[in-house]
């Protein structure tokens, strides 16, 4: 059985951990406050998929596995979680006055609002969007890699969400205020930048980006109420890994957290995929610790780096 | 400027939370100085500190029955997973359980009415202590039913009912260990049972060699345990997973590196679909087998047709031959529109048996619970089928031994580790479908 299979498995997994942590560290650098909410937001934009995906269904033809309908339903989710995230904003968030801390308190409530509501409408079951399972894809298994058209999908999407956020960040006017309200708000003020208004932008963003990882949770694995305050302490790892608050921190902790997680089981067999090292090597270590490890690693390079990896860089 | 101020924000913090531990520590200690007391010294109970404050709190509620003039209902607890990732079973014991309260209460117990408060479990131990210690401590229930999983349950035994009179009747738990708190008592068999068929059928079916995953906390443990003592081949692959998690590829490429044919699940249904789901996608091949906490028509509904073919699962089964359970089939369809599973009757006969209990008990308090509780389904009383059958054969001051209750789910019949026996139905899936295969004794 080849590493490869587990670096494809660590490589669809990180794609989902990616879009939630972009957002969950954009959200940062702007309203400054760790949003506990991030999870649920991507639940609800899995459910929202989920039910728009029942209406338009099979629409159109199919794109790597997927009917066009699931894309239509993937835009529609992501909008709802933007929407949700800036009635948010502007109902709890904004007019509370009560430091960072405070706020974070009031996001995990918000978290259990959403997570109750999305009870309320579905039940507490998991379900699945009725779109046929696939076989690993031919090609790859010679390579000892197995995929499906549908990792692929995920694969894709995340690309193009990422190079999309890139482009906006760096070349586009609501981009370079960005970047420079979250660098520094007064400055940014007084420069003439209407700072309320990027802040509902950063949300925009953000919970949308959530929105589509959860859809892709959904697709990945399954929906459940739960889905997203699952993941969230993943997310929350790679974010602090990569330095809270940097969006390209939070790619590559994303991107590292999702691969470690992965390629756990690989541990305690390391002598025999990799090569100089002694074929018994290995490090006895369950997969139930995947999380864990994770977290190690994460401590392990704060130690190094204590503003995470592309900390102190302005976004 | 900044870090000085949260210098001493991050001290008082510690403070707190170091104040916080010790008195934790301190509550810790007194708890169990006073359970060494009661268990030293089981008649100076009352005097100890902690046992008098928990005699104090059920004479008040005497008193406060007696002002009622003993009309009011009696009170009992429940708690169960109303949410979480046992919410199915959840759901199921909440219809049993309604069935069984109507089936009481049409008859009353003494004049008076039966009534439970439900407390949700989150399907998690923390929030089934608390919501234990909610009933226990604020409600001042003696008699709590739950829970579902058979780590809350023993998290609720341990913290909660351990030490006091209050009976606690779990109505799902099937984890071997809970054997091993004879206080404890539940309605479903133990799990250990479908460990031993398990192992029994997969040798029948001519594998000599087993990938184990198992869910990682008492319910799997207990069970993985037992398989291994019971399995004469090779187990190849024998790792836990979490609850949760939004991945499982690793734990499915662990089993299809393992080169086991035969696959056999421990877990709960949303990670074992998940499983299933990830093995269709990679294309792995395997004879799956599975505890009875696999296996549900969520998990068809989510798993592409056909890739679950074969698969066998035991399940604890219900007395599908008697007139009772039958009786109980035919309500709960027409109330529900769906056949009873066999965790609906298990709520239900927790229910039934709980009021039984009530029924033959000098007073409502745990300690004479605690008499009866037991008795009313054991032999050498007479065979009762239902609550109302029962209440006939106790006429007005029956004892406990009057009667064997045989419920909905089996003959109950506590041994003296709170265990019932029970029956294992053998399911197998086809056609995407689950079909009986045959019966196994517990």
């Amino acid at each position: 059985m080849s590493v490869l299979e587990y670096l494809a498995n660590g490589l669809v997994f990180s794609s989902i951990i990616v879009l939630s942590s972009i957002g969950l560290s954009l959200v940062y650098s702007i309203a400054n406050f760790a949003n506990f909410a991030h999870g649920d937001t991507m639940t609800v934009g899995a459910y929202t998929a989920l039910v728009t995906f029942g209406f338009v269904g099979t629409l159109g033809a199919e794109v790597l596995g997927l009917p066009l309908g699931f894309f239509l339903a993937l835009v529609v989710g992501v909008a709802v979680a933007a929407a949700v995230a800036v009635v948010t904003h502007k109902v709890v968030y904004e007019p509370l006055d009560v430091g960072s801390i405070g706020l974070l308190i009031t996001s995990i409530g918000v978290a259990f609002v959403y997570r109750a509501i999305v009870q309320l409408g579905f039940g507490t079951e998991f379900i699945e969007f009725q779109i046929p399972l696939l076989r690993p894809i031919e090609a790859l298994l010679p390579f000892g890699i197995r995929m499906t058209l549908h990792d692929v999908a995920i694969l894709a999407s995340t690309a193009v969400l990422v190079a999309g956020l890139h482009a906006l960040l760096q070349y586009t006017d609501l981009g370079r205020k960005m970047r420079a309200t979250a660098d520094n708000p007064s400055l940014a003020r007084v420069s003439g930048i209407r700072t309320d208004r990027i802040e509902i932008w950063t949300w925009v963003i953000g919970a949308g980006l959530a929105g589509a990882g959860g859809v892709f949770l959904g697709l990945y694995n399954n929906i459940s109420p739960r889905m997203g305050f699952n993941i969230l302490l993943v997310v929350f790892a790679a974010v602090i890994l990569g330095g809270i608050g940097s969006v390209y921190g939070a790619m590559a902790g994303g991107f590292l957290i999702g691969m470690i997680n992965q390629l756990t089981p690989i541990l305690p067999r390391l002598g025999q995929e990799i090569p100089f090292v002694p074929e018994s090597f290995g490090i006895p270590i369950g997969i139930e610790y995947a999380n864990a490890i994770a977290f190690l690693i994460m401590v392990a390079v704060l130690l190094v780096r204590p503003s995470g990896i592309a900390g102190e860089e302005a976004t | 400027m900044v870090s000085d101020d949260i210098g001493p924000n991050r001290r008082d913090v510690l403070k707190a939370s170091g104040a916080a531990g010790l008195a934790g520590l301190a509550g810790l200690a007194g708890c169990s100085t006073t359970d060494d007391a009661a268990t030293d010294t089981p008649t100076e109970e009352s005097g100890g500190g902690g046992g008098g404050g928990g005699d104090e709190e059920t004479s008040a509620d005497d008193g406060g029955d007696g002002d009622d003039g003993e009309t009011g209902p009696y009170a009992i607890g429940m708690v169960d997973s109303l949410t979480g990732s046992l919410s199915a079973f959840g759901q199921r014991n909440q219809r049993g359980k309604d069935l069984a309260l109507a089936d009481v209460n049409d008859v009353g117990i003494g004049g008076r009415d039966l009534e439970i408060v439900v407390e949700d479990s989150e399907s998690q131990s923390q929030s089934g202590v608390s919501a234990a210690q909610k009933l226990v401590n604020q409600d001042g229930v003696p008699f709590v039913i739950g829970a579902v999983g058979s780590g809350v349950s023993l998290a609720i035994y341990e913290s909660v009912i351990q030490g006091t009179d209050v009976v606690q009747l779990s109505q799902n738990s099937t984890s071997p260990d809970l054997t091993n708190f004879p206080g404890l008592l539940r309605m479903s068999p133990t799990g250990s049972t479908q460990s031993t068929a398990l192992a029994r059928i997969i040798e029948e079916d001519g594998y000599d060699s087993v990938a184990l995953a198992w869910v990682n906390n008492d319910y799997g443990q207990g069970l993985a345990e037992t398989f291994r003592e019971e399995w004469g081949g090779e187990i190849a692959y024998d790792q836990p997973h979490d609850q949760g998690q939004s991945s499982y590829s690793s734990t499915v490429s662990g089993m299809a590196n393992s080169g086991a044919d035969a696959w056999l699940f421990i877990t709960y249904q949303p990670e074992f679909t998940s499983m299933a789901q990830e093995a269709y996608s990679n294309g792995y091949e395997a004879q799956f087998y599975g505890a009875d906490s696999v296996q549900g028509s969520d998990v068809l509904g989510n798993t592409p047709e056909g890739s679950l073919d074969g698969m066998k699962v035991v399940v604890p089964s219900a007395a599908v031959d008697q007139d009772n359970y039958q009786n109980f089939a035919s309500e709960f369809e027409s109330e529900y529109g769906e056949t009873p599973s066999s965790w609906s009757a298990f709520a239900y006969d927790c229910v039934v048996t709980a009021a039984l209990s009530i029924a033959t008990a000098d007073e409502f308090t745990g300690a004479a619970l605690q008499e009866t509780v037991r008795d009313v389904t054991r032999p050498e009383g007479e065979e009762v089928f239902t609550f109302e059958e029962a209440m006939e054969v106790l006429g007005d001051d029956g004892s406990p031994s009057d009667i064997d209750y045989q419920g909905v789910s089996g003959p109950i019949d506590f041994d003296e580790n709170g265990d019932p026996i029970g029956f294992l139905q053998v399911l197998t899936v086809e056609n995407h479908e689950y079909v009986s295969s045959g019966t196994i004794e517990g």
